[in-house]
């Protein structure tokens, strides 16, 4: 007997894993039996992580379990869907075969669900059938008798409605049983091609010393000729005979591929033939009504930019208010400190260097919120797909497909989420151009710097908000169209190959789940939030510290400064930075910010309060404004700010990206050209914007 | 394989030149094997019915009671057979 048939016992945890089409409600059912706070989405491929959870079984013992992403077949097309193969066929690193795979499949879409459905069956694993969104089948007229769908499978189905958490129980129950039937493969390829499988079969089996009919799936995938992890592996004997069946039923002039789909279509169509009822269909589908506006050539891109600018205009006015409050309560707890410790190298630690530092990243908060509950609201009410459907005329254009916007869109938010998203892109040549440009587009890390900059260039009181509103915007415009060059280019010349097609499905609209915002919310600013906390509190005590040191006796702040660490190191890369305009006091912000670009800010914050001789810090804009070249004329004109400005929205500056990047795309060779590419186009747009201005006579 | 009784009563077009709001049924497709194969997987399969939604730069096209987006040069290459004609 196999392990998979082992009864649940003490020693044994059980692992399930969950599996289905994408948007079947795969992600809501794992939170309904695990609990585990985790992110739901709409759109294709939300669930790119390996996501496990544990629950209790009925007689409360603890089992594992597995959300694996979303998939339309075992044989891969993207990153994504190779997991899923690989995870269930036991091919995944040290991850062994799971014991009893959940099904989900989305009641109001049978038909093609149960495509997936025979090809796990064939799987041979204990496997029970969660059929979801009953009340979202019923709403279309269409009833399914569960007990009979349970017979014709020969596996137990429980209906259910995970985001209700109605039949979430009853899936427990059907999972906690000590025996579950090994499913039987009930559907039929034609007579030659089943006679080719059952021959390959019988070889591995002998090979192997396994039962044939567990074998078939495997059979099945080798017979095709499928690229899989193991090919290697095929003794020579099971290569040569795969090969000459191959060519034995191609002879015959038949496709494999397209036989195997026909085969399992006509099975699935015949088994809702007799399990499925469809009465009479009532109002038309809402979201036919809405797809009839919301994908309208000129109404949806109506929609799509008025969504696009509402979303920016709350990001950087609506913010603004719970900026000041954090700003003010950081302000007061320098007050405060300094108020009640003595004058030292501790007090100028933690006011100069702990609160300056944290408190100048933490006051982006509420605009990353903002940015986060607006994608977040676009997933779960199921319009991102559309705008990735709106968006497909453009990216074609660059020769990226619509999918591509969605890990762009993700990247204003943060580029490691973004980048992770392109796990749905096909073809590995658009995905890797999407992972290359997703940086250029201004991610929350970079409103820090271009807030500060833009206060800078313009006095407080005078300019309406709306103007610096419109720099702002100009420069999210400005990154995202030379990302489109660059994807363009890069399409053109390193990554040569056809515009991909599209090929999206359009998820029903639905209600959104404020608390799945919520949630997603909370646990994607966690991310911003344990960096202001680790790498950026651990930068910024470094800062000070490299900033404040060595003591010169006797020396005045600005010297002090100028003899630090920090200095030297600004000092050195002055001549390097000069002709963009920058002194080494920028310098020392540009080497700090290479590690993350809020850094800057922080930076300095530190760089100027150090100088700060009385116990009354000014505003870093006002300190800024202040600063002069020897010569005594200001370091930060106009020309200078939007300099920087140009240099932050292009040059690559995030450790942690580059990390991500690396684990992508498995090798530094990517990382490396991006940060050559991106850092190398920021030199020299600055020194055309510099230099030109300069000419101008600005 | 294709047998006589299964001879198209209509003439075929391909997907972009359908009407929308018609119902067609599948009838070859011409696009790379691996992009065909993602086609049938996602319901396109040869004979199948599908119902031409929305043709806005890309198509929407309702199959198997889902909703799917397709480029219109995939579209191109997806040959169908009128089932019936537009609703009004």
């Amino acid at each position: 007997m196999s392990t998979w048939a082992t009864a649940p016992t003490q020693e044994k945890t059980l692992t399930f894993v969950l599996v289905g089409n994408p948007n079947c409600g795969k992600s809501t059912l794992f939170n309904a039996l695990t609990g585990m706070r985790q992110k739901v989405g709409n759109y294709p491929g939300v669930t790119v992580e390996k996501k496990v959870g544990e629950f209790f079984s009925l007689h409360g013992q603890p089992m594992q379990i597995i959300d694996l992403p979303g998939a339309y077949s075992l044989s891969p097309r993207s990153p994504d869907e190779a997991i899923t193969r690989d995870v269930l066929l036991g091919r995944l690193g040290d991850m062994t075969r799971p014991d009893r795979i959940v099904c989900v499949v989305d009641a109001s879409n049978l038909e093609r669900n149960l495509f997936l459905v025979t090809q796990i069956l064939d799987l041979g694993v204990p496997t029970m059938l969660a059929l979801n969104m009953i009340d979202l089948a019923q709403s279309k007229g269409i009833s399914i008798d569960a007990a009979a769908l349970s017979q014709e499978l020969g596996i137990p189905v429980v209906a259910c409605q995970a985001h209700k958490k109605i039949g979430v129980t009853e899936l427990r129950q059907a999972m906690s049983k000590e025996r579950l039937p090994h499913p039987v493969r009930r559907w039929r390829l034609q007579p030659e091609m089943e006679k080719a499988v059952n021959e390959l079969s019988a070889r591995l089996a002998e090979e192997r010393g396994e039962e044939p009919s567990r074998l078939f799936a495997e059979a099945l995938i080798i017979l095709v000729g499928e690229k899989s992890g193991n090919d290697s592996e095929l003794s020579p004997p099971v290569r040569q005979l795969a090969q000459g069946l191959r060519r034995e039923l191609e002879e015959q002039g038949l496709d494999c591929h397209e036989a195997i789909v026909a085969s399992r279509y006509q099975y699935a169509q015949e088994v809702c033939e007799r399990v499925v009822r469809t009465g009479p269909v009532g109002e038309e589908d809402p979201s036919d009504k809405l797809d009839a506006v919301l994908t309208h050539p000129i109404w949806g891109w109506t929609i799509f930019l008025g969504l696009m600018s509402l979303m920016f205009f709350a990001i950087f006015t609506l913010a603004t208010y719970p900026m000041d409050w954090v700003d003010g309560g950081f302000g007061a707890l320098a007050n405060a400190v300094k108020k009640a410790m003595p004058a030292g190298d501790l007090r100028d630690l933690i006011t100069d260097g702990v609160i300056a530092g944290v408190g100048g990243v933490l006051v982006f908060l509420p605009q990353i919120l903002i940015l986060f509950f607006f994608i977040g609201l676009l997933e779960d009410t199921g319009y991102m797909a559309r705008a990735a459907f709106i968006m497909d005329r453009i990216m074609s254009r660059v020769g990226l497909h619509g999918k591509s916007f969605i890990p762009l869109l993700s990247s204003y938010a943060c580029a490691i989420p973004g980048i992770m998203a392109t796990r749905t892109i096909e073809n590995p040549k658009d995905r890797l151009v999407t992972i290359l440009v997703a940086p250029l587009m201004s991610c929350s890390a970079r409103l820090p710097v271009y807030t500060l900059m833009i206060a800078t260039l313009l006095p407080a009181k005078t300019v309406p908000a709306l103007q610096k509103a419109g720099i702002m915007m100009a420069l999210y415009v400005v990154g995202t169209a030379i990302a489109f060059f660059f994807a363009w280019l890069f399409k053109k010349t390193i990554m040569h190959s056809e515009t991909p097609v599209l090929i999206m499905e359009l998820p029903p609209y639905r209600r959104p789940s404020l608390r799945a915002v919520a949630m997603q919310m909370i646990h994607r600013s966690k991310l911003f939030v344990k960096r202001a906390g680790t790498v950026i509190l651990g930068l910024s005590i470094l800062l000070w510290f490299l900033a404040a040191y060595p003591k010169i006796d006797g020396a005045d702040a600005s010297s002090q400064l100028a003899q630090s660490f920090a200095g030297k190191a600004g000092h050195a890369i002055e001549p390097l930075i000069k002709p963009l305009g920058f002194d080494w006091k920028i310098g020392i912000g540009l080497i700090g910010s290479f590690a993350a670009r809020e850094v800057f800010v922080s930076t300095m914050s530190v760089v100027y309060n150090v100088e700060a001789t009385d116990d009354t810090s000014v505003p870093l804009r006002e300190a800024m404004l202040q600063e002069k070249w020897p010569d005594g004329s200001p370091v930060f004109t106009p020309l200078v700010c939007v300099t920087l400005m140009v240099f932050y929205v292009l040059a690559m500056q995030c450790i942690s990206t580059v990390v991500v990047v690396r684990r992508e795309t498995n090798s530094w060779r990517w990382p490396l050209f991006q940060i050559a590419y991106m850092t190398g186009t920021a030199y020299l747009a600055c020194l055309l914007v510099y230099q030109g201005g300069k000419m101008l006579g600005l | 394989m294709k047998s006589n009784a299964l001879k198209p009563k209509h003439p075929l077009v391909d997907l972009c030149e359908a009407r929308v709001g018609s119902k067609l049924r599948v009838r070859d497709l011409k696009s790379h094997p691996a992009v065909c194969q993602r086609l049938r997987e996602m319901g396109f399969c040869e004979f199948a019915e599908i119902h031409k939604v929305a043709d806005n730069g890309a198509l929407i096209c309702q199959v198997c009671g889902a909703r799917v987006a397709l480029s219109r040069s995939l579209g191109k290459q997806i040959i169908v057979e009128p089932v019936s004609a537009a609703k009004a």
